[in-house]
């Protein structure tokens, strides 16, 4: 099953920001199952890279620090009609992608 | 025909075992891409040596950071950085001064984008938010302190 993403953007003046929100647990791996006093298993999304047409623009890592259903912004120089790609990885090898075209 | 069996049994293990390995180089190829040194570094300046090589920042560079003074749920806690004002932003990292590993999150920029990043992070309690940014060759820093009222590493 791949991770849901749900995408908006507008460019403005040549400038597009992209805010992304993204369905992830974002589980640290530190946190502690009370129950079981044993921590729950680390589950977050450890890449997110940004493209613009095909090109790469942002390559981000994360740690389990970032909340969890991530929300994250980028600005990108782009144009209506271009398309804007988000494809994302979490440490457990589960992948989302994400297309948008800008208006 | 005993040797027969034995070379079927140790080609049908051998690949199995080569699926295996496929199927787990996946996720350790993301992870040789993953900065791990930095991610479970325990200290902010260990973390920053391991990103950028150094973790001597100037607060003199126009890195505006935005956070609340008071996050009242330290889980979500909204952090945007904002670099624009700055020539050659080459990447951005966020940490949690007093988080068990303090790396939050890296954003490496081409050419095609701006240095502006927007999220939203987990503090457990009380502490800095540090935002560096590096650009042409060299650290900038912003610094705020975040009151958190709920933790946000405990649940």
């Amino acid at each position: 099953m791949s991770i849901k993403i749900r995408m908006r953007g507008k460019s403005k003046g040549g400038v597009a920001e992209v805010k992304a929100l993204i369905k992830h647990p974002m589980e640290s791996g530190v946190r502690m199952n009370k129950k079981t006093g044993k921590p729950y298993p680390a589950k977050f999304i450890d890449s997110v890279k940004v493209s613009v047409n095909g090109a790469e623009a942002v390559n981000a890592q994360w740690s389990g620090a970032v909340s969890a259903n991530p929300y994250m912004a980028v600005q990108v120089k782009a144009n209506a009609g271009d398309e804007v790609k988000l494809a994302i990885t979490d440490n457990t090898g589960e992948t989302g992608e994400e297309t948008l075209k800008l208006k | 025909m005993k040797r027969r069996s034995f070379l079927k049994g140790t080609l049908a293990t051998g690949a199995a075992a080569v699926a295996v390995n496929a199927g787990l180089l996946t996720p350790s190829t993301v992870l040789a891409d993953w900065n791990k040194n930095a991610f479970s570094a325990k200290s902010s300046d260990d973390a920053l040596n391991s990103v950028f090589g150094s973790a001597s920042a100037t607060a003199e560079g126009d890195v505006k950071l935005k956070a609340p003074a008071i996050a009242e749920n330290g889980a979500v806690t909204p952090v945007t950085v904002d670099a624009t004002g700055m020539s050659g932003v080459e990447s951005i990292a966020i940490l949690a001064s007093k988080n068990p590993m303090p790396l939050v999150c890296t954003y490496d920029f081409a050419d095609s984008a701006l240095g502006y990043v927007s999220t939203r992070i987990k503090m457990g309690e009380t502490m800095n938010v540090v935002a560096v940014v590096k650009a042409g060759g060299k650290l900038f820093k912003a610094e705020q302190e975040v009151k958190v009222t709920i933790g946000g590493c405990g649940g």
